[in-house]
């Protein structure tokens, strides 16, 4: 089985953030970049896909500058065969003009299963993985929080609100992956160094046009701090009170 | 030349061949291993064997058992002189030290003879009572063989016997043979005294024959039991690097720019030839299981049970190995059991010491509280194996407990082994005024001494407390000092001690770069982790420095009355100090935290809860077990806080952050108001309010 | 002029809330662009016509109705190429549907089958010449950033209850919309859709969550936490990870930075500690009452009401003292 899981290069997610000098971007200083966590339960899947079927390739992908290319040699470490670099001065915003890129690369290369993240931790948006599947015009299963494939086939659960879909699909297909599926494995010693002799290919990104660009960043307003109004039990009255007429939501 | 003296001489010739044979198989297993040059520092060297081997000092610090096995070797040594005589008897009929000594030197040695043989069947059948009625608890578990031991008490006591009924019928037969020194054979020949003088003849010859024999047997035994320590305990002491006095210890350096295709040990070739000695040096004797806080809290862990494993797998491999032909024996060459241990593994999986012998549980339940490694009579490193064989689970195949894995995460991106944010690493700082080095470069300045204040120090709300409240002193005393702020890293020892090597050498190496750029030279510190590995393990990645843990620091302090303290005494405190391993018994510092404690607290009451100093039981967090699941047993951060509890202590006092989390964690789980306390937080409550 | 299509969620032949929240802003799109006209698909089984009016309330001039049997599940395929095929055939200056587990499917399909531009999971949208401004909360709630989306039509994809539905009632023109595609006929075939809890809203539209922690010690014990949130009567049940990594609690039940991202009027966290992971679901929420044994706790820090105190005495005082409260009602 041929599976390529598309990964990108974001902040770690622990990490508070300050805006930048332009106010149009994160400050970036001080800041660790690693493989987004739910690209990296894509390649775990993927990984795991494999070793179950005893043979196929895993193809890692990812769009961007140099930097990228710690990531995708994470990947490898961490057991993908091969990683393509789609060579880019840096990663729009606009998910769809990404997509293009993808789609481009994707389209010739046979795989029977294309992976993403359900969304990616920065642009937080989920577009890229559905509109790559669209430009493909694969099946596209968006945030399966479980998958099995079997014989061309696949089965997947999406969480709902309050509710759960059960779906199934053909190969080739492409499935973005919700958290919970897999634990990503750590790359051992031997791991990385074997990453460091496989091929990483680099060519230029076929970026569509970029629509949807940041105009500024900022923090999150704080919220007023608030009070400790008693302990145990004796200060529920008071609770209930400030419910009812302060917060008016009793 | 007799008829005797020949067929001895065949006898001696044949058991001395086979014993060869056996030495000569036995080191080439031990050639399987990897190789280490521990020719270095031989007076030091030296000077362990005279001390730990010959003077026994490590079995002394059981009393009773201690004396029990001391005069068993005491009686060894000076009766070896005894079986010289003997075998040179055996050639040359009729020869005795009398004729080449002078007569007082050798009244003494027959006199030691007679009361060592005394001596030594006292003890054995001590041991024998001790084994069979008393069943210590040590001497029970790990499925080792009570019947090895019997064979050898039993061994010994026949030497023992054999020899002064020997001299007894002797002293019948030809009584100017055996001298007054010799009492004891003389008194046992009373009653033969009116026996023909051809029976005492044959009672003697058949005496002197069978201690031969015995000897022989004995020697020849030795390979296939565990008493193999005779022949190796004391080389086993001379080239092990457990006992440094004024060098600590340190976890074996490992080169990971070494072309391998394996990292770390999985089986007896990839250990060294001394882990694979110290294999042969096992007596069993379970003082480093007794003293191990996860063997006595009931975890399958236990320091003995690695150290006999690495032997029988070397004995079940060596054979086959080194193609010596004795592969039809199999592990039956191994006394013990566990040979099962071949057919365990059902899924095909490679048959090897770890999996096959050696459980993942049991390598990950170790704190490396070095308990064992203090308590082992011949200087045996289990830690050692313990630490190479985490090296081989982590790098080269990524087995290690899914709870660790956020750890090493964190360590990587946000150079702590949790996920805090790394800009919040300095806000305990915030208003204390405490410039950091970035700052003080800048303005053309060095401070006297850099405060490294460590992960838990920085960023665990208890620590921080300690942090403050050491700052506060330093501040007190006026001491120029600076931090590192949000350019101080995890240096990686957590990484370390759970065999993250790479990740490791990473984390240390950038720190090395950073406190070298700052031209650092001396660093305080208040956790004993960070203390000991900048300290002592950092120079085998080359960063020297002076490293001073503050209980040290402190108490210089407080001895050059530096800290201004309040006038009045206060009330009198009990107080129990919790040994933190990493301060004790890796680097020898019991006194300076006690020091601090009475000089800061004049009417203090220090008590001492019964494993303490050297023997105190760790806290349960080292070795990277601050990040693990206790799974098994009884927690032992609970045992230790029960038995500081037990002491009446109105407050326990500590020395590392990690000891402070166990230590309160039990408290509470006891549901007891005593407050636990870092030693700097008590001197800081005592500071002069001005 | 411009008009505005609006794909409003349906769910079997009920409206879901984020619904009438897309109209609403579709609505005060049409309004700011000049006034035009919004147009709102409504997909679902035989009977889902009869939701109609409610768009109307909203500010839907023109509901296209799509009714089919096999509509009865999302049929992904065949709503976006039914949007799709009217988004080609009319003008539109945007689409707007909600940024929920379907809406987040739905909306990327578009932007490729349009070759549209798309924004996310968005707070606020503003009108701006020839493009629009959006808010859009990224890093995981951490970093609000202003996005300019240039084109048309742009797809606007909107937080759920972010964006309050305001009324702009008129008499909603029915029209009836054939499927682009066959709605039985979808590459993934839903086989079946599983309930969750029945009685309880769903996290996304509660307006109030009562949310339990390690602190509660003990799965067992969560049932104070629904029974606190059957009192208040509205209630979802919540949970943190380290309960859901346990096994407490469903997964789908995980707020949090990996999970669920909640909004409510009320959120009362029961022996929650805090941890900024948690913090990045629930810090949006209008108010937050935090319950815990540990006076530090972060959670108290963002908490507007915090009593300090073990969850299992004040849970069920609470419990009760709400009941009381309700009561009166």
């Amino acid at each position: 089985m041929k599976i390529a899981v598309c990964i990108k290069r974001t902040p770690d997610s622990e990490t508070r953030f300050r805006i930048g000098a332009s106010g149009g971007a994160i400050d970036e200083a001080g800041v660790k970049f690693d493989m987004d966590d739910f690209a990296s339960y894509a390649v775990e899947v993927a990984l795991q896909m494999k070793e179950k079927a005893g043979s196929g390739e895993v193809v890692v992908v990812a769009l961007g500058p140099d930097n990228v290319q710690e990531t995708l040699r994470k990947a490898m470490s961490m057991g993908a065969d091969r990683a393509i670099q789609l060579k880019a001065d840096a990663v729009p915003f606009d998910g769809l003009a990404v997509a293009k890129a993808l789609a481009a690369e994707l389209k010739a290369g046979g795989f029977d299963l294309v992976l993403f993240g359900k969304h990616a931790f920065d642009t937080s948006a989920g577009v890229v993985g559905t509109a790559t599947a669209e430009l493909l015009d694969f099946p596209c299963v968006t945030a399966v929080s479980k998958l099995e494939i079997a014989n061309g086939k696949g089965t997947a659960r999406r969480e709902l609100e309050g509710a759960a879909e059960m779906v199934e699909f053909a190969l080739p297909a492409v499935v973005t992956i919700d958290e919970g599926i897999a634990r990503p494995r750590y790359p051992s010693l031997k791991g990385i160094m074997a990453a460091k002799k496989k091929p990483l290919e680099s060519k230029p990104a076929q970026l569509g046009p970029v629509r949807v660009a940041v105009k500024g960043m900022a923090l999150p307003p704080d919220r007023p701090p608030g009070r400790i109004i008693g302990e145990g039990t004796a200060a529920i009255p008071e609770l209930v009170k400030l419910l009812q007429t302060e917060a008016k939501v009793l | 030349m007799t008829a005797q003296s020949v067929v001895f001489l065949f006898v001696l010739a044949i058991a001395a061949g086979i014993f060869a044979l056996n030495v000569q198989r036995l080191v080439s297993y031990l050639k399987l291993g990897v190789a280490e040059d521990r020719t270095d520092r031989p007076w030091a060297r030296l000077s362990n064997v005279l001390q730990i081997g010959i003077a026994q000092t490590k079995i002394l610090r059981e009393p009773i058992a201690g004396i029990m096995h001391a005069t068993i070797f005491w009686g060894f040594i000076v009766l070896t002189a005894g079986t010289v005589e003997i075998f040179i008897q055996g050639a040359w009929s009729g020869f005795s030290y009398e004729r080449v000594l002078w007569h007082p030197l050798y009244a003494l040695y027959a006199a030691s003879q007679d009361a060592f043989a005394v001596f030594v069947l006292a003890a054995v059948a001590f041991a024998f009572y001790r084994r069979l009625v008393l069943h210590p608890r040590r001497l029970e578990g790990d499925r080792i063989e009570h019947l090895d031991a019997y064979v050898i008490l039993g061994m010994i006591a026949g030497l023992m016997i054999t020899l002064l009924l020997a001299n007894a019928f002797l002293s019948v037969v030809q009584p100017d043979a055996v001298g007054p020194e010799k009492f004891v054979s003389r008194g046992l020949a009373a009653p033969f005294a009116n026996v023909s003088a051809r029976s005492a003849f044959y009672a003697y010859r058949t005496f002197w024959w069978a201690h031969v024999f015995l000897v022989l047997i004995f020697l020849n035994y030795l390979p296939y039991s565990k008493h193999l320590h005779v022949v190796s305990s004391l080389i086993n002491v001379y080239f092990s690097n457990t006992s440094w006095k004024g060098e600590r210890a340190v976890m074996r350096p490992m080169d990971l720019e070494a072309e391998t295709e394996s990292f770390g040990a999985a089986d007896v070739e990839q250990l060294t030839w001394k882990n694979l000695l110290d294999g042969y040096s096992c007596t069993e004797c379970g003082r480093c299981t007794a003293a191990c806080p996860a063997n006595l809290t009931g975890k399958v862990l236990s320091p003995r049970k690695i150290v006999v494993n690495t032997r029988q797998r070397l004995m079940e491999k060596g054979p086959a190995a080194t193609g010596d032909g004795m592969a039809f024996l199999g592990s039956r060459l191994v006394h013990g059991e566990n040979h099962e241990a071949a057919e365990s593994l059902g899924n095909g999986a490679t048959h090897r010491l770890l999996d096959g012998y050696i459980t993942e549980e049991e390598l990950w339940q170790c704190t490396s509280c070095r308990a064992c490694v203090q308590e082992c009579p011949v200087s045996i490193d289990q830690l050692d194996i313990i630490n190479q064989m985490r090296r081989n689970l982590v790098l080269s195949e990524s087995r290690f407990p899914a709870e660790i894995q956020p750890a090493f995460e964190a360590l990587e991106r946000n150079g702590a082994p949790w996920a805090f944010d790394a800009a919040d690493r300095a806000r305990w700082a915030d208003g204390l005024a405490i410039p950091t080095m970035a700052e003080l470069t800048e303005r053309g300045e060095r401070p006297d001494v850099l405060f490294w204040v460590g992960c838990m120090g920085s960023f665990d709300d208890r620590a921080k407390k300690i942090t403050v409240a050491f700052a506060r002193i330093l501040q007190a005393c006026g001491i120029r000092f600076a931090i590192l702020g949000q350019e101080e890293h995890c240096h990686g020892d957590p990484a370390r001690r759970m065999g993250n090597e790479y990740l490791y050498q990473m984390l240390a190496k950038d720190t090395i770069d950073t406190l070298n750029r700052y031209a650092v030279t001396t660093v305080v510190t208040s956790c004993p982790h960070c203390f000991h590995q900048i300290g002592n393990e950092f120079p085998q990645l080359g960063g020297n420095y002076e490293v001073i843990h503050h209980s040290t620091y402190i108490d210089r302090l407080l001895q050059q009355e530096l800290v201004p303290l309040r006038t009045d005494e206060g009330r009198r405190l009990t107080v129990a100090y919790h040994d933190s391993c990493y301060l004790g018994r890796y680097n020898d510092i019991y006194d300076a935290p006690r020091e601090t404690l009475r000089r800061a607290l004049p009417v203090v009451n220090l008590v001492e809860p019964p494993r303490a100093r050297d023997r105190g039981l760790c806290c349960g967090a080292g070795g990277g077990r601050m990040w693990m699941e206790e799974r098994q047993g009884k927690r032992i951060n609970i045992e230790r806080t029960e038995e500081l509890l037990a002491t009446g202590a109105e407050t326990i006092a500590v020395a590392c952050p990690f000891c402070m989390t166990m230590m309160s964690d039990g408290v509470k789980a006891k549901e007891s108001s005593v407050p636990v306390l870092d030693i700097a937080e008590v001197v800081a409550s005592q500071l002069s309010a001005t | 002029m411009a008009n505005i299509l609006v794909f409003a969620e349906s769910r079997g032949t009920d409206l879901r809330k984020v619904a009438g929240e897309a109209v609403s802003v579709a609505r005060r799109l049409a309004d700011a662009s000049g006034g035009g006209e919004v147009h709102a698909l409504l997909a679902g089984p035989p009977g889902i016509a009869q939701k109609a009016d409610v768009l109307g309330r909203y500010g839907a001039d023109v509901v296209l109705v799509m009714e089919h049997t096999a509509l009865a599940t999302f049929a992904r395929e065949s709503i976006a190429a039914t949007l799709a095929a009217r988004a080609k055939a009319a003008s539109y200056r945007a689409i707007v549907l909600g940024f929920s587990a379907q809406g987040r499917d739905l909306g990327p399909r578009l932007a490729a089958r349009l070759d549209a531009p798309i924004a996310s999971d968005v707070i606020d949208v503003q009108v701006a010449g020839d493009a629009l401004t959006v808010k859009h909360p990224a890093y995981a709630n951490k970093v609000v950033v202003t996005l300019t989306v240039t084109g048309s039509p742009a797809i606007v994809s909107i937080r759920p209850a972010a964006i309050t539905a305001t009324e702009s009632p008129r008499t909603a023109r029915v029209e009836t919309i054939q499927p682009g595609t066959d709605p039985a006929a979808s590459r993934v075939k839903v086989t079946q859709v599983v309930e969750g809890a029945k009685g309880r809203p769903d996290l996304a539209d509660a307006p109030v969550i009562v949310a339990g922690g390690r602190g509660l010690k003990a799965p067992e014990n969560f049932k104070l936490v629904e029974e606190l949130a059957d009192a208040f009567g509205n209630a979802a049940v919540g949970a943190t990870r380290a309960v859901t990594d346990e096994g407490w609690r469903p997964h789908a039940d995980q707020i949090g930075q990996t999970g669920r991202q909640v909004s409510p009027q009320l959120y009362v966290a029961v022996g929650i500690s805090g941890a900024i992971q948690h913090l990045a679901g629930m810090r949006t929420s209008k108010t937050i009452v935090a319950i815990n044994k540990d006076k530090e706790a972060p959670i108290f820090k963002v908490a507007d009401y915090g009593i300090v105190g073990d969850v299992l005495e004040v849970v069920p005082a609470l419990t009760s003292a709400v009941r009381e409260a309700k009561k009166g009602h």
